[in-house]
């Protein structure tokens, strides 16, 4: 199965059209089944199109992108629902701001090959300026399978934002059965390598599933953000065992890869990470 | 185990009787100074040293006391007031045992094409019966070295993880001593290695922290810290320092040995000593980078690394200063640290429970 991760570089943000149009030749030249947009895609273009303006910061944007969305957050989804029917790919659209009984939630979207939405995933866990904003935090975390001739028959599971930095979610989706995980992220540019590896890199590796991970490459507000897209997979069958698959500089426009479940396979076979959990020490996760 | 014959018996004895508490006190007493007085505790700047200790086979315990009080005197000159050595810290006695040299042979046989001879002669030595056959010996003279060297320098010792026998099963066990000598506590393996389990290792059910001048200390073991359910546990129960034996059994590779607890203290904010055992005997290779990690946010170079030895396959050592004032303006402020009971109380009844499914749909 080939992924991709897009940052949204090198794409036009002036309008909805040029948008499109430049989404749509990347999704084609890249030639993957599924295709990972970051976190803040939503509020990027509504940004770059003119739709919102920015607020004093990133923070203030983000509370002023949300108090006013709805139609905008449906038009989103309908583009790249498009987009999805139109390259017949999984396409992780990145994320939007969604308000539902008066609570903010940080969302991600992911529309099949038939352009249908197949699964919505709310951020579980909140960074210290999301409290501020005073979002809320999703309680499920969903899977969805790949249906289609190339995906392996493969479980999925959809990442937002600051949840790739939280164990507890990674474990519950191996634990249900997730074998990819496709992450939206925008980390601040800047030395931030660390930081990534701490996340996305560091999930793979304790749970053995394969990961894309789409990081934003753009300015909302004064706030640069510029981390690497990868796609990421148990070290032992990664080239130099790095854990790598693919990755990009920030500024790539896309990273793709090729993913051989066979691989991920033997080597759960012959190093069963998970079966060696011991559940009779954990009682102190279950006082919650 | 196959009983012990009359042999066996007879060597065991001697062993216990060369390994005498006694006896090494009274070489200990010839080599170590004046009892030192702890260093006064500054809770931001806890020194420690992490020990990367090269394995070789000792054929006497003298040779083993004063190694572990070589690199002892080695922290402790630098300052360090927790020192931390590695795991499988009784595989240098094997060399007390006669017949050892057959393994490096059988080894040795391998790597020139003999494959035959070399299987026949790891046939006759299994590994477990070694630690069973060993540990009567092992226990005393552990708490002997590491009892004496923490007193006489006055410091907090994680002596590295032994694999015993206890109440006829095998544990992987680790030990912290304090500046008076005394044994604050100990840890057992909690999740094996597969090679572990075949060996039918008891897994420890717990995750114990010791309070301490020095601050709240624990020691998971190794491959604990590949899953983050052990340092979340440690961070629940306010754990400040997690000191980690390791003893890996890999050929070195950067990312290889940044699994384990370097993504662990980015994930459950505390700080992270590893103890690494490297260098090879009998076939085995073990590697690694003894080291000191800490949360991104507080490393000077927003790292994860306040320090880590160079080569990953010969001896050596590194000291860092640990600020647990920092790690607690940290924890009380996290810039991204949330919790979620809500999703926990849904999902962890079903994953945690006792006997659920590794893999699956739940």
């Amino acid at each position: 199965m080939q992924v991709a991760a897009l940052s949204m570089a090198g794409i036009n943000l002036e309008s909805i059209d040029r948008y499109r149009a430049d989404l749509s030749n990347l999704l084609k030249s890249c030639g993957a089944d599924l295709v990972v947009l970051p976190a803040y895609s939503a509020l990027v273009l509504g940004l770059g199109s003119g739709a919102f303006m920015p607020g004093p910061d990133m923070a203030g944007t983000l509370y002023m992108f949300s108090a006013a969305n709805e139609d905008w957050n449906n038009l989103f989804f309908e583009l790249h629902g498009d987009l999805a029917g139109k390259h017949k790919i999984f396409l992780a659209a990145g994320t939007t701001v969604e308000k539902e009984a008066g609570c903010f939630y940080h969302s991600a979207y992911c529309f099949n090959p038939a352009g249908e939405l197949c699964c919505r995933q709310r951020q579980t866990h909140l960074t210290r300026v999301e409290r501020e904003l005073d979002f809320s935090r999703g309680e499920e975390l969903h899977i969805f399978k790949l249906q289609g001739p190339k995906s392996d028959g493969l479980e999925a599971g959809l990442v937002v934002g600051n949840d790739v930095r939280h164990p507890e979610v990674s474990r519950i989706f191996a634990l249900r059965g997730a074998d990819l995980l496709l992450h939206s992220g925008a980390l601040a540019a800047g030395f931030n390598c660390w930081t990534q590896a701490a996340g996305m890199w560091a999930q793979v590796q304790q749970n053995q599933f394969w990961a894309v991970e789409a990081q934003l490459s753009g300015n909302i507000a004064g706030t640069l953000f510029g981390a690497a897209s990868a796609v990421i997979g148990p070290c032992e069958i990664t080239p130099g065992q790095s854990g790598y698959l693919a990755s990009g500089y920030p500024l790539s426009p896309v990273v793709t890869a090729a993913l051989n479940e066979k691989d991920r396979q033997s080597i759960i076979k012959d190093y069963p990470l998970l079966q060696m959990l011991n559940r009779q020490a954990y009682n102190d996760l279950l006082a919650f | 185990m196959a009983p012990l014959g009359w042999k066996e018996k007879l060597f065991q004895h001697y062993l216990a009787w060369v390994c005498r508490p006694a006896r090494l006190k009274k070489h200990l007493r010839s080599q170590l100074p004046p009892r030192r007085r702890p260093v006064p505790v500054d809770r931001r700047r806890i020194r420690t040293a992490a020990i990367q200790l090269e394995l070789k086979l000792f054929k006497g315990p003298f040779d083993y006391v004063d190694e572990m009080h070589r690199r002892t005197r080695e922290a402790a000159d630098r300052g360090a007031q927790l020192v931390v050595f590695p795991e499988y810290n009784n595989l240098p006695l094997f060399g007390m045992l006669p017949g050892i040299e057959k393994m490096e042979e059988a080894s040795r046989d391998k790597d020139t094409g003999k494959e035959a001879a070399a299987e026949s002669s790891r046939e006759e030595i299994i590994l477990p019966d070694l630690y069973r056959y060993m540990s009567p010996v092992v226990k005393p003279l552990v708490h002997t070295v590491f009892s004496s060297l923490s007193a006489a320098y006055g410091l907090y010792i994680m002596a590295g993880s032994y694999i015993l026998a206890d109440n006829g099963e095998i544990v992987n066990r680790s030990f912290l001593y304090g500046p008076s000598g005394e044994l604050v506590g100990n840890q057992d393996k909690v999740h094996l290695l597969p090679v572990e389990a075949d060996w039918q290792v008891k897994r420890g059910s717990s995750f114990p922290v010791f309070e301490t001048p020095l601050g709240r200390l624990a020691m998971p073991v190794c491959m604990d810290a590949t899953y983050y359910e052990t340092f979340r546990i440690l961070e629940y129960s306010g754990a400040e320092i997690a000191l980690l034996p390791i003893a890996n059994l890999q050929e070195y590779n950067f990312w290889l040995a940044l699994r384990g607890i370097w993504p662990r203290v980015q994930e459950c904010p505390l700080f992270g000593v590893k103890g690494a055992l490297v260098g090879s005997v009998a076939g085995f290779t073990f590697t690694g980078r003894a080291g000191i990690f800490a949360p991104l946010e507080i490393t000077p170079n927003r790292d994860g690394v306040l320090a880590e030895v160079e080569p990953f396959d010969r001896e050596a050592m590194v000291v860092a200063d640990l600020d647990l004032k920092a790690l607690e303006q940290l924890r009380s402020n996290h810039p991204w640290r949330d919790t979620n009971p809500a999703l926990y109380r849904k999902y962890f009844p079903q994953i945690y429970r006792p006997g659920g499914r590794d893999m699956g749909t739940v």
